[in-house]
């Protein structure tokens, strides 16, 4: 489960950007987070990295309080969040397997499920021809794919996807939604960040909407609405 | 850490080196460039202190003694000086052996000498070696209050202003390396920090995959290690091929002055050398890291 308690953060400058946010997410939820630029999302996720800490409040990722790590606690936090972003964050001169095979090498995985697990999950965002072959031979879509290869090849608690489909064209978002419906139909809760109305409206997931940085809306099975 | 992951971080560091390689000679080139000037300059160094270390070691205590005194005043003496402390070397020169010295001295000149074996008016006395050539100062003046010594020289001023002239060019000689040190040290970490630069999108992808700070620091500690060893290496090399060329030169062409010897010499030089380039490497990583491992 993530809970995150009465979350505030306040800036150096006083920008407010983020104000008693309350939230749940239980284990194997799939949930949007939508709202206008600067409604604190950007925040969310950062906090929920570890790369800022809250002001006020307190955060728990499966059970541990992460809101205040040391840190040389912070990579542990992080190998329990997979993370795909708008622009991939791919290492160029690695092939697509080491890519993956990288994020297996940090938790010092040995070699022989190394060789295992990579396939494995190279096959299930159906990258398996690409392996071989740099991130800057492949096409937008096929560049996220592999970095959700590499978010899920730990099998993380949850996976964070910061505006996913930001960078990519509608057909070639749907797929990359296909595979985080998978990944969140293995078990894995998804958190979503995302401007892509269409898709919210679609799916018809947990939405959490943020405006100037609190909660205005949480709405099971809900739509995008007229944020924005 | 496991092996086999310090295997993936020398993989790591090499494949970096060969593919920037421009980078890496422009490294390996600095840190030699910078051991060239420092060994030099320790070349330098070590030959002033060893040349002032051999005037130093010539400074003796001349002790003349009373014409009257008897041979077993002369033994107690000699007895005394060699309990001392600070003595090394006791030297009896009766007036017969310091006119003969007198004699070689002048050589062909000496005629002016003749006849003075039959009324010598020199004095019977010691020679005495300090071990350590600065306690001459505070031993000389007090041999002068022993029964039977008429006179005490040890060039009184001279040695003096030696010993202050001696421990200004080792003063100035130390802080000129560490100088040297400090501004290699900041252009090896200057040059790996480009590379460092050139890789913080790389370094913020590992760290949002979980990788620990020393997971991502290893690669880059290795890399500046090797840079720093090879650079040290190209430097010590050319050093102490040159200084064997120039010493075989200088020993025959400028005999008066000392200089030391290369062998073992050198070994401890491009030792030196080696140790520092490889440790500016590491240093000079890690420094430049700090910055992009905050994330």
């Amino acid at each position: 489960m993530l809970e995150l308690y009465a979350i505030s953060k306040i800036y150096g400058n006083g920008v407010v950007a983020l104000r008693d946010v309350d939230l749940k997410v239980e284990k194997g939820e799939f949930v949007f987070i939508v709202g206008p630029s600067g409604a604190g999302k950007t925040t969310l996720t950062r906090l929920l990295l570890a790369e800022e800490k809250p002001t006020k409040g307190q955060i728990i990722v499966n059970k541990k309080v992460v809101n205040n790590l040391r840190r040389n606690e912070i990579p542990y936090l992080r190998r329990q969040i997979g993370t795909v972003f708008q622009d991939f964050r791919l290492m160029n001169n690695w092939t697509v397997e080491e890519n993956v095979a990288f994020a297996m090498k940090v938790i010092e995985a040995s070699r022989r499920s190394i060789r295992k697990r990579v396939p494995e999950v190279l096959d299930m965002v159906g990258l398996s021809s690409k392996a071989k072959h740099l991130p800057t031979q492949l096409s937008g879509g096929e560049q996220q794919r592999a970095a959700l290869a590499r978010a899920i090849v730990n099998q993380p608690y949850v996976l964070l996807a910061d505006e996913p489909t930001g960078n990519l064209d509608p057909e070639t978002a749907w797929g990359i939604m296909n595979i985080l419906q998978d990944i969140n139909a293995q078990g894995t809760t998804v958190l979503m960040v995302t401007h892509a109305k269409n898709i919210v409206d679609a799916m018809r997931k947990r939405v959490v909407a943020l405006e100037a940085g609190r909660i205005v809306r949480d709405e099971y099975r809900g739509a995008y609405g007229n944020e924005d | 850490m496991k092996i086999r992951t310090w295997g993936f971080f020398s993989g790591q560091a090499f494949s970096s080196m060969r593919r920037n390689s421009w980078m890496t000679i422009a490294s390996i080139g600095t840190v030699a460039v910078t051991m060239i000037v420092l060994g030099v300059f320790l070349l330098l160094a070590a030959n002033l202190t060893h040349w002032a270390g051999s005037i130093e070691s010539q400074v003796e205590i001349s002790i003349y003694l009373q014409d009257e005194i008897t041979r077993e005043q002369v033994d107690e003496l000699a007895q005394k000086f060699t309990q001392l402390e600070q003595v090394a070397v006791v030297k009896y020169v009766s007036k017969e052996e310091a006119l003969l010295k007198m004699r070689d001295w002048y050589g062909e000149n000496a005629d002016f000498l003749a006849g003075l074996e039959l009324d010598n008016p020199l004095r019977n006395g010691f020679k005495l070696t300090t071990h350590r050539p600065d306690q001459v100062l505070d031993l000389a003046p007090t041999l002068r209050t022993y029964d039977g010594v008429a006179e005490v020289q040890y060039g009184q001023g001279m040695v003096e202003q030696l010993f202050a002239v001696t421990g200004v060019l080792r003063v100035v000689a130390l802080a000129l390396m560490i100088g040297l040190a400090a501004a290699a040290t900041f252009i090896i970490a200057n040059t790996i920090r480009i590379t460092v630069f050139a890789r913080r999108r790389e370094i913020n992808i590992m760290k949002y995959v979980g990788a620990t700070d020393w997971f991502i620091r290893w690669p880059f500690v290795i890399e500046g290690m090797t840079l720093g060893l090879i650079g040290s290496l190209v430097a010590a090399g050319l050093i102490a091929w040159s200084y064997q060329a120039s010493f075989a030169k200088l020993v025959i062409s400028v005999p008066v002055i000392p200089l030391v010897n290369p062998w073992p010499f050198l070994l401890g030089i491009v030792g030196w050398l080696v140790l520092i380039g490889t440790t500016l490497g590491v240093v000079g990583s890690t420094v430049s890291l700090r910055r992009f491992l905050r994330v």
